[in-house]
Parts: C-alpha cells; sequence; structure tokens
C-alpha cells in the first residue's frame, strides 16, 4: 500500500501547477513558412529588449480555424493577406473590423530539387515539363492549397505554365509549407513547390530556382495584432516593421512590401 | 409469539419465520420457521432453488417477495427490504468466498464491528485452525478454508446461522471432522441453523428438522425422524434411501 | 530537448490520471456489477475514443468545447479565457480519449472479484462503501494500476486529438508529441530524433511495468 501511495505522490508532485508564463511571454501565430525568419528575429528581439515570444508555425489558413475557434494568440502573421482580411472582417483583430494588420513582407515561391533527384530546375519550369512528360518526376510536393497560401500559389503558378493537368496526378499535398518540404527533402517526393525562406534552412541541402512573382498572385505577408495583444506582442509586431526585423527578413529571402 | 419452542438460553430469541415469494430469478414458494435450537436440513435436487432461499434470508437475492424475521425483526416485509450488511447473518458460501488477500485472522476481524485479534484466536481454535491464523487462504486446504469460513460466519455474532453445501466439496474424514465441529458449536451457539445439501446422508445425522425443497417448494418439512420415517412421496423416498 | 514540452507532456499525463482514476473506479465497478440494460450502451461510447479517428473525436471535442459551445461560454463565463487551445482544455479532452485505457482494466479486474466475494462482504457487515474500500478495490488495484499505466503512457504519446484541441502553442499546450512533430517540420532531425527516443524508452518502461504488475497479480482464486 505504501507504494501506492508514493506513486500517487509522484503524480501529485507532476502535477503541481507551473509558474503561469501567458502574460509575460504572449503566444504568437505564424505561417510555417516564416519558420527559419522568426526564429531568428525573436532571439534577436529577446537580445535587445529582453522579451521572450511563444511561436505555433502552421499553414495560415489553419491557424485561423484555431484563432475562430478561441486559441489565445495575441499575433497572426499570415503568409497572405487573405486570411487576415477574413479575420478582421470577423471582428477578430485587435482593432475591430476596421483594423485589418500591416503587410511586413513578400515572399517568393522557388522550385526545389534534392540531391540526386532527376528534376531539372529553372525559373520557366522547363524541366518539370520534361520530368513530368517522360515520366522521371514521379512525385511532386505543393502544400495544401486550401489552407496554406504558399500551396495555393503554387496551383497558380503551374496553371500560369499550363503544367496543372500534367501535374496534378504527381501531387503530393503537405498539410503547410515546412511538412511540403520535409516530403521534398525526406525523398518523398522528387521536389516540390516551396518558399524561398525555407529552402535557405541551414542544412536543407538541394538546389532550387526562383518563380518569377508575377507567375502567381503576390505573397504579400500581413500581421495583425489579436484581442487580447499585449506590450510584448504589440513590441514585437512594431519591431518586426522596424530596421532590424526587416533586415533579418531580407536575409532569408524575403522583399519589402 | 407461537412456534419455535423457548430458549434455553438466556438472550436468544423466537428464531427464524420465513415466507418467500419469487418468480424471476428463480420460482420460490415457501414458509418455515426455524426455532433458536433447530438445525433445519434444506435439501433438495440440484435446481431445487436451495442456494436461492439462503441468498433471500441473506438479502442477497433481489425481487423476492414474502417476509423473513428473525428474532422478531423484520428484514424482509411488505417490499421494505434490510441491506445484506444489516442483516446479522452468519454465511458459509459453498465456494466458501474467503477474502484472498487477507490472512485467516483478518478474514474474521473484518467480519467483526469492531476488529478484536483475541476473538479471532479464539474462534480459530473453535474450529481447530490453531496456528493457522496468519495464513492466506492460498496457504490453506479445502478443509482449512472451510473452517476459516465458519468461523468467519460467528465472527459477526450472527443471529442466524446458514451453510450452503458444506459437504460437497470434500473427503469423508474431513467430512466427518467439519460436521462434528458445527455439532460441538451448535451445542454453544442457540441460533437458528440451516444447512443446505443435496444429500441427505451428509446432513441427517446434525439436523435436528429436515425441509425437502422441489422446484421452489416444500415437498415435506418436519423434525428428522418422522421426515426419514415417512417419506411423503417418492422424491422424498429417494432422497432419503 | 524541448524540456518545456517534456514537463508539459508528464503534467497533462499526471493530472489526466488524478482525474480519471477516482473515474475509472467507479465506472468500472458499475459495469462489472450492474444488472443495467444501459450498461453495453455506456461500455461502447467508453470505447469509442479507441475505435474513432483521432480527427473525429477533435473535431467533436472542438465542437463541445470551442467558443460557441455551452461549455465554451461557461469556462469562459467562469475563468475569463478559453476552453480549448488552453491547457484545461487539454485536460478534458485527455480525459476523455483515455477513458477506455483507464476503465476497461479496471472493469476486468472488478469483474474478477465476482459476485461470492462481493456477498461474502456484504455478509460480513461491510457496507458497499467499506466492501469496495476493504474488499473489492484491494483485489482491484491491479488492474485499476494497469488502466492508471496504460492512461500516462497513452497521453504523453496522444497527438491527433491534442493537435486538434490545443493546437502546439508552446509552453501551454505543445506536448512531447507535438513537439517531436514541429522539430520534424523544422527539418531538426536531431533534436526530433532525441525526443522521440526518449517517448520510446518511457513507453517502454509503463508498458513492461504494466505487464510486471498484471503478472504478480494477487491470486483472486477462492474455494476449490
Amino acid at each position: 500500500m505504501r507504494r501506492y501511495c508514493l506513486l500517487l505522490l509522484l503524480l501529485l508532485a507532476l502535477a503541481a501547477p507551473a509558474p503561469a508564463t501567458a502574460d509575460a511571454t504572449p503566444a504568437i501565430a505564424a505561417a510555417a513558412s516564416l519558420r527559419t525568419a522568426l526564429d531568428e528575429a525573436a532571439i534577436a528581439f529577446r537580445r535587445s529588449t529582453g522579451r521572450s515570444v511563444r511561436l505555433t508555425y502552421g499553414a495560415s489558413g489553419s491557424l485561423v480555424q484555431q484563432i475562430r475557434n478561441g486559441a489565445p494568440y495575441q499575433l497572426f502573421l499570415s503568409a497572405d493577406e487573405a486570411h487576415v482580411v477574413a479575420l478582421a472582417a470577423d471582428g477578430r483583430t485587435l482593432g475591430g473590423p476596421a483594423d485589418r494588420g500591416r503587410n511586413f513582407a513578400v515572399g517568393r515561391l522557388v522550385l526545389f530539387a534534392p540531391p540526386r533527384s532527376p528534376l531539372q530546375v529553372d525559373s520557366e519550369l522547363q524541366g518539370l515539363r520534361r520530368g513530368l512528360a517522360d515520366g522521371s518526376v514521379r512525385r511532386l510536393a505543393i502544400a495544401n492549397p486550401d489552407v496554406a497560401p504558399y500551396g495555393a500559389r503554387a496551383r497558380e503558378a503551374l496553371q500560369h505554365a499550363d503544367l496543372w493537368d500534367a501535374a496534378k496526378p504527381r501531387l503530393v499535398y503537405g498539410e503547410n509549407i515546412s511538412q511540403t518540404l520535409q516530403f521534398a527533402t525526406s525523398g518523398g517526393a522528387d521536389g516540390g513547390l516551396v518558399s524561398l525562406s525555407l529552402v535557405r534552412t541551414p542544412g536543407v541541402a538541394g538546389r532550387y530556382a526562383l518563380i518569377p512573382a508575377d507567375r502567381h498572385a503576390p505573397l504579400t505577408q500581413r500581421m495583425v495584432l489579436l484581442p487580447g495583444a499585449g506590450t510584448t506582442a504589440r513590441r514585437f509586431h512594431d519591431w518586426l516593421l522596424g530596421p532590424a526585423g526587416q533586415r533579418i527578413l531580407s536575409r532569408h529571402g524575403y522583399t519589402r512590401p | 409469539m407461537s412456534g419455535p419452542e423457548p430458549s434455553l438460553v438466556s438472550g436468544t430469541g423466537s428464531g427464524l419465520d420465513l415466507s418467500l415469494h419469487a418468480t424471476d430469478p428463480v420460482p420460490l414458494e415457501l414458509a418455515l420457521r426455524v426455532g433458536p435450537l433447530e438445525t433445519l436440513a434444506l435439501v433438495g435436487r440440484s435446481g431445487a432453488g436451495k442456494t436461492s432461499v439462503l441468498k433471500a434470508i441473506a438479502g442477497l437475492l433481489p425481487g423476492v417477495g414474502g417476509h423473513v424475521r428473525v428474532d422478531g425483526e423484520s428484514w424482509l416485509d411488505a417490499g421494505a427490504s434490510r441491506p445484506p450488511h444489516l442483516r446479522r447473518v452468519g454465511f458459509v458460501f459453498q465456494s466458501y468466498a474467503l477474502f484472498p488477500h487477507m490472512t485467516a485472522a483478518e478474514n474474521l476481524t473484518a467480519a467483526m464491528d469492531a476488529p478484536d485479534r483475541a476473538a479471532a484466536d479464539a474462534l480459530l481454535a473453535q474450529v481447530h485452525l490453531e496456528g493457522f491464523a496468519d495464513r492466506r487462504p492460498d496457504e490453506l486446504s479445502g478443509g482449512q478454508q472451510q473452517r476459516v469460513a465458519l468461523a468467519r460466519a460467528l465472527a459477526r455474532h450472527p443471529r442466524l446461522l446458514l451453510l450452503d453445501e458444506p459437504f460437497s466439496a470434500t473427503d469423508r474424514p474431513t467430512r466427518r471432522a467439519l460436521a462434528e465441529t458445527i455439532r460441538e458449536l451448535r451445542a454453544t451457539l442457540p441460533i437458528p441453523t440451516v444447512i443446505v445439501s443435496h444429500d441427505l446422508d451428509d446432513v441427517a445425522a446434525l439436523a435436528s428438522h429436515i425441509a425437502i425443497l422441489d422446484a421452489g417448494r416444500l415437498v415435506q418439512h418436519g423434525p428428522a425422524a418422522d421426515v426419514i420415517a415417512n417419506p411423503a412421496n417418492a422424491l422424498v423416498r429417494d432422497l432419503v434411501a | 530537448m524541448d524540456w518545456e514540452a517534456l514537463e508539459l507532456s508528464l503534467r497533462l499525463a499526471a493530472i489526466t490520471v488524478l482525474v480519471l482514476m477516482p473515474l475509472a473506479v467507479f465506472l468500472g465497478r458499475w459495469l462489472a456489477t450492474t444488472p443495467s440494460r444501459a450498461r453495453p450502451l455506456v461500455e461502447a461510447l467508453i470505447v469509442l475514443p479507441l475505435v474513432l479517428p483521432p480527427t473525429v473525436v477533435g473535431f467533436y471535442l472542438l465542437a463541445a468545447m470551442g467558443p460557441d459551445s455551452l461549455a465554451g461560454r461557461g469556462w469562459t463565463a467562469l475563468f475569463d479565457q478559453g476552453l480549448v487551445f488552453s491547457f484545461q482544455g487539454l485536460v478534458v479532452a485527455s480525459v476523455i480519449v483515455n477513458l477506455p485505457f483507464a476503465v476497461q482494466p479496471a472493469q476486468r479486474a472488478f469483474e474478477g472479484v465476482g459476485p461470492d466475494l462481493r456477498a461474502a462482504a456484504a455478509s460480513c457487515g461491510m457496507s458497499p462503501w467499506a466492501a469496495l474500500r476493504r474488499v473489492e478495490l484491494p483485489l482491484a488495484l491491479p488492474g485499476v494500476l494497469t488502466g492508471a499505466i496504460l492512461t500516462f503512457a497513452h497521453t504523453l504519446g496522444e497527438f491527433g486529438v491534442v493537435l486538434m484541441v490545443g493546437g502546439a502553442i508552446p509552453g501551454e499546450t505543445r506536448t512531447l508529441a507535438l513537439s517531436i512533430y514541429d522539430r520534424v517540420q523544422a527539418l531538426d532531425h536531431d533534436a526530433a530524433g532525441r525526443m522521440a527516443a526518449l517517448l520510446l524508452v518511457v513507453s517502454l518502461a509503463a508498458v513492461a511495468l504494466t505487464y510486471a504488475l498484471t503478472g504478480r497479480r494477487i491470486g483472486t482464486r477462492v474455494g476449490p
């Protein structure tokens, strides 16, 4: 019996509440494509202000669903404008329907191929066209167009090159852009249409070619403060728009809006 | 109160007054009385409802009508049923049902209102189990387990002793020794006792009265000698033979 | 290594076990003994989280605890914060998802006690509560404990429902399993590998402990 009492004590000790950190370090939701840039930005922000943020990454559309369901994020960074505008229309932004956030960067789409892939990467997608035609490209990864902006832009780029019908049966869909890149790097796919920001992640090996920006709707990155946003979230928001934040974003392949 | 003979020992009551009606789990339709000095052998073939009668008395059989009165105290009447733990019965189950995680002595003290180790040791001595107090049931033989069960049934100072097929699963010497122990106990314990058996031979020597049960009804009931001498019908004759 | 996620997972698992064990004892005991005709339905409801995809469970939990739901509105009125995407919401989801893991072994253990011992306890003057405490629970303890360990291990590993209801907020709802997923997505395979190995070892230890406990079960054999 004493054994069971010890077990119970152990459980109680584990269950003891941890010190609350929610107010001091706000939860921030960000598009998966922003992962490497924002991880670096969060470190630089802490170094310059002493304040920390907690970042959760996902497909912009999935994050919007979480916010609609009451997820306690204080700031939302989307990979496109539409999701922020939709949140604002619902009155779920800090300033209500009038508060439609700020554009803070423009992202770029790339065609990526891992080492040893038969896929030849080029801006005009000629290598992809050949690979799809001769069957050497068996799988191409894109993000789910329904929830991930990069997925939607990838579809537009393929449609613009008149490759959508040929590519469609070969597509594998990542739940967000991180997973899409993971499909392409792990050899699960011969290549993929992913974000420039992520292929620059240290440790990602492979070749990529920038897709010209006029082949799809712009990937305008937009952020908005959410109801309940505290000082730290507001300062991180402003810091990203400032020179230090913009420098980091440009280093990760983003251009100014 | 009419019926059972007046008690010779102070503090004892009028015995068991029983009337049972049931249809659902098993059909039961019977009435009988057992005096404080009587040992009733309830005999019948398997499926006759013998165990159900014991369970009904102990309050372990839901959905029984009729009445159960013990020493004038009502345990069951017109649907008002006293829960089993408030009925002061000593029940020796056919499977013994000893608590496997407790020693013999703990099995006894578990049945006492105030745990009393000395009393438990005394009771174990009464059933000739000195030295086995600290053994668990799985360290005892079948016959020894049964004696613990008997001692546990007495540990509660019961108003009534119920034994379900105490002789069914033991060999002849064990059976004889147990019968002797029960006889010794009965001499010092003036409470109504009901022993269920499918074999009249096993209980004839212990019983003061015999009740023959068939399909939930009493076929014959009376002093042991009368029943053995004048079987009421072929069934009783078979059981008596 | 994401220590915060490990601590969160351990805390979630411990609280889930603490909340679930009394529930498992009473539900398991009731299911083992009740003559009620509702029993198969209750049993089926308890097993449901085991047979449904986590996405279905997550979807219904999200609907049932969301900000527009009755439970969500009540919670927000009481505590001034949402139920979903919070640690408390994760606990509620975890308790529901783990019901079969906790209740089933308890139920089997209480069934193993058998009607004779329950009858004997009553005839020994024990009230139903005393019988539970002194006879049934000690005998059913290995089963109840098995349920506790399975619940603990399963909570550490639960992914789908936790992701849907919790949203992987660091320090709040990002459990170890979610952190592994997050590290894989960040292409940080070293960290993912370390955490996966830790989860593997903990799960293996928990299941081995379960087998050890059930193997040494106190004998419930009675009579000849």
